[in-house]
């Protein structure tokens, strides 16, 4: 199983997404964003390898989204892979990917 | 998985039309100017593609595909320009798209490299503007990325056409590349609530997998509902708390059932809602609840005030965000007319359920001819209103006969389409100028026919290119003009479709086709031979008059090919040329490969059939009307014209026949290129509907011999090939009988 890439520089958390995200990959996902959050930093989540996607990473996603913006923590997906932004078309989650994402 | 399996197949055919369509439009791209509409077609096929290959997790495809669809979106934003290099590398990567497929299709994993090179070319294209969506934020600064995603709204380029949907998407470009008038057909809005229950990830159920099947039955619109999501810290990564609203617009075919088919294996894990917003035809009911076997066990749908924020009961369309990309989402005015769009008047069949109906309606005719036997035996004056009957169902048998036929029938224009980029190609390749003239496209034949027609024709479009037109010097040395013409057409003619591929070049050079022949010994030094029969040894084995092998022809295995595909086809070649003027190749083959009219005649104890088509008439000649050629052939005067007689018996062998023509019958029958011949047969016993059966596939192909077929009392009897016989009477003709061309008995062949 392909791991999240977990990187520190200047206070900024970057996670680098795997290209599996599956059901399974769902909690380490959210493990990692809650782990990224708490550190009180901006966090970036680099998706460009992402070449799967399960509705629960997504959800994983989403809900650490609102928990920075609650948290005043700057969040931000980096450059999303076709195959995520497709699903976040199909999950109806266009709106969300682009206002938090950035190619 | 069976469901996905389906899923797939639809993805499959889908595709193949969307490439066909992308390929029609690529090829239509002219350097300098671009169709909006055109480019929009191609951009919107290649989306399709990619998007149902992602669905079904082809990533290879997908990657490839994101490639072509990011060139073509630069093509449709006036980003770079349409210049000829740019557009054979964008029909090069509609092949790679091809071939990606086709690996799908199998099963097969993308062997590494595949479309790398094209890949690599699209990239190139892509590099000459500066698109912001290649740079993206640095690595060790995010504070630009941060500020980015906080901002006013960033778009994706596929935003504009992510509403049709993946397969809606697909359907789309097709029905708008055939017929664009039916983009704007009626349609019926439906309201969809989909609400999961928590534990719905764990049984490998798929959200996006549902809402993506949903697309496909038109053009949705997904609002996701958060409402229930936890916060971080109580979030439980496998519980799903999500659940949507889906606004869609389908075609009149889609009903209730098939939107509640998308949840058929979730019945028990969720609640769903299917509302129709406009009356539907049959249940014009407002919020009808989910067929019984949608239900959820525990209770009916989620009532209206517990679900998320309900949809308007009858939503206004022009509350639909609009759709610069589909300007087929208009919706339906009113009820009625939401069910006269296009979509209605196809449906997608299997073609083993349409060869099924082929063989049965095969076998009622059969059937029809041994009732039609035994009839004749009944006393005459007798029975009237059976007869009577019988000649109803014999009529309807006929008509049945060619309605199911016309299922099978499809227009050539299929293969004809694949021939301007052929001709192109191989222009290019060999510095001449050609333009292709095609005509009768749309004339219909047999599914079989028109699929095997495309080797045969690249190959005598290729050998027309490649021998038959000069280069533009030689040309205008000739006093033509520099670009020379390749001419494809298709008509029927006489119960066939007879296919001309004709070019105005130099023409068959008949000295150095025969030189060669004498060379590679297919004709012994001295022989004397007509034209005609100079211009067909091209079609012998192993013939080729190309001083160089070249990918383009030149390795004598092209029209000997070509001929013997016809031939399978129960099809027929002739060249006709004039030095100087051009050559001419017309293929004759038949319209249906399953029955035909045929007239049974005997000749001693065997039985033939005679396709009606050929026949011109029956008659007994008198001896004044038969003159014996010394060592060549016995002909007959018919109709102030001399004919060629064929004995049948001697030619297959067959004793007891009837040897004096004056005593037999002589049936005159006709070939496609209006050659005459008359058949010296015993009787003549009555026309007949016959189920055509393949000899080849069941025995062996015989010369003189079309195909086998039943008679109405159970015999097996020849049906013969008229051209085969005249090339046979030519070869033997008219001495005793061969003993090589001895007919094996008709009864052990197991057709």
């Amino acid at each position: 199983m392909s791991l999240i890439k977990w990187s520190e520089e200047g206070g900024q958390v970057r996670l680098g997404l795997p290209g599996d995200l599956d059901l399974p990959m769902a909690q380490p996902l959210l493990d990692s964003l809650r782990h990224a959050l708490s550190a009180g930093g901006d966090v970036a989540v680099l998706a460009e390898g992402v070449e799967r996607v399960s509705t629960a990473s997504v959800q994983a996603l989403l809900v650490a989204s609102r928990a920075a913006a609650e948290a005043g923590v700057r969040f931000v997906i980096l450059r999303p892979s076709e195959v995520l932004v497709e699903t976040c078309d199909d999950l109806g989650l266009a709106s969300w990917l682009n206002r938090w994402s950035q190619s | 998985m069976e469901d996905l399996s389906r899923f797939k197949q639809t993805y499959f055919d889908e595709s193949a039309e969307l490439l066909a369509v992308a390929e029609a439009g690529l090829l239509r791209l002219t350097p300098g100017t671009a169709d909006a509409d055109e480019v929009n077609a191609i951009f919107r096929a290649v989306h399709s593609i990619k998007g149902g290959g992602g669905a079904f997790g082809f990533t290879d495809l997908v990657a490839f595909a994101h490639e072509f669809e990011t060139v073509m979106d630069l093509v449709r934003n006036d980003a770079i320009p349409i210049t000829t290099e740019l557009v054979d590398t964008l029909i090069r990567a509609n092949d790679v798209l091809g071939t990606m497929l086709g690996y799908a299709r199998d099963e097969a994993p993308v062997p590494p490299g595949t479309g790398d090179a094209v890949a690599d070319a699209l990239r190139r294209h892509q590099s000459a503007p500066p698109p912001a969506t290649d740079a993206g934020p640095p690595h060790n600064d995010l504070d630009a990325a941060f500020a980015a995603a906080h901002a006013a709204e960033t778009t994706h380029p596929d935003d504009e056409d992510d509403e049709a949907g993946i397969f809606g998407d697909a359907m789309a470009a097709i029905l708008d590349a055939r017929n664009p008038s039916a983009a704007a057909a009626g349609r019926q809005r439906w309201t969809v609530v989909f609400r999961p229950r928590p534990d719905l990830l764990l049984s490998g159920n798929e959200p996006a997998f549902m809402l993506r099947a949903l697309r496909r039955l038109g053009e949705a619109e997904v609002e996701c509902h958060l409402d229930r999501l936890p916060g971080l810290a109580e979030l439980d990564a496998e519980q799903l708390h999500l659940s949507w609203t889906i606004t869609l617009l389908t075609g009149p075919s889609v009903d209730r059932e098939r939107i509640a088919d998308v949840f058929e294996f979730v019945a028990d894990e969720c609640d769903v809602t299917i509302t129709a917003d406009a009356p539907p035809p049959a249940v014009p009911d407002a919020a009808a609840p989910l067929p019984d076997a949608l239900r959820s066990p525990s209770g009916p749908s989620v009532p209206a005030a517990a679900a998320p924020p309900p949809p308007p009961a009858t939503p206004e369309p022009a509350s639909r965000p609009a759709d610069p990309a589909a300007p087929r989402a208009k919706p339906a005015e009113n009820g009625a007319a939401q069910h006269a769009g296009l979509t209605s008047h196809t449906i997608r069949v299997d073609l083993d359920k349409i060869d099924r109906l082929v063989n049965m309606v095969g076998e009622m005719v059969i059937t029809q001819a041994m009732i039609a036997e035994h009839v004749r035996e009944l006393p005459p004056g007798e029975f009237q209103e059976l007869l009577e009957g019988l000649e109803q169902l014999a009529q309807h048998t006929r008509e049945l006969r060619e309605s199911v036929m016309s299922i099978r029938a499809q227009p050539v224009s299929s293969v004809f389409s694949r021939m301007p980029r052929l001709v192109r190609e191989l222009a290019g390749g060999l510095g001449k100028e050609v333009q292709l003239v095609t005509s009768g496209e749309t004339t219909e034949v047999d599914k079989t026919v028109v699929e095997n027609l495309v080797d045969p024709l690249t190959h005598m479009i290729r050998n027309s290119i490649d021998h038959g037109l000069e280069t533009p010097e030689e040309r205008e040395a000739a006093g033509k003009p520099r670009t020379g013409t390749v001419t494809l057409s298709a008509q029927h003619r006489s119960g066939r479709i007879v296919i001309e591929v004709a070019d105005d070049g130099r023409g068959i050079n008949r000295g150095r086709v025969l030189a060669k022949a004498v060379e590679k010994g297919l004709v012994q030094p001295g022989a004397s031979l007509s034209d005609e029969e100079i211009d067909h040894l091209i079609f012998l084995p192993g013939f080729s008059t190309a001083e160089k092998v070249s990918n383009v022809s030149g390795r004598g295995v092209g029209m000997d090919v070509v001929r013997r595909n016809i031939t399978s086809l129960g099809g027929r070649i002739g060249v006709y040329s004039s030095p100087g003027e051009g050559s001419r190749f017309v293929l004759s083959l038949p319209l249906t490969l399953a029955v035909l009219d045929g007239m049974v005649i005997s000749v001693g104890e065997e039985r033939f059939v005679l396709p009606l088509t050929n026949i011109v008439e029956s008659l007994r000649p008198k001896p004044s009307d038969l003159h014996g050629l010394v060592n060549r052939c016995d002909v007959m005067m018919a109709r102030g014209e001399y004919v060629r007689l064929v004995h049948l018996n001697r030619l297959f062998g067959i004793p007891g026949a009837t040897e004096d023509a004056t005593r037999a019958l002589v049936v005159l029958v006709e070939t496609e290129e209006g050659a005459r011949l008359g058949l010296v047969v015993d009787e003549v016993l009555g026309q007949q509907q016959v189920v055509i059966k393949s000899l080849e596939a069941n025995f062996r192909r015989l010369d003189g011999v079309a195909a086998a077929t039943i008679l109405g009392d159970g015999r097996v009897a020849l049906i013969l090939d008229v051209a085969g016989l005249r090339d046979m009477s030519r070869q033997g003709g008219s001495a005793p009988p061969r003993a090589a061309a001895a007919l094996p008995a008709p009864e052990p062949a197991a057709v």
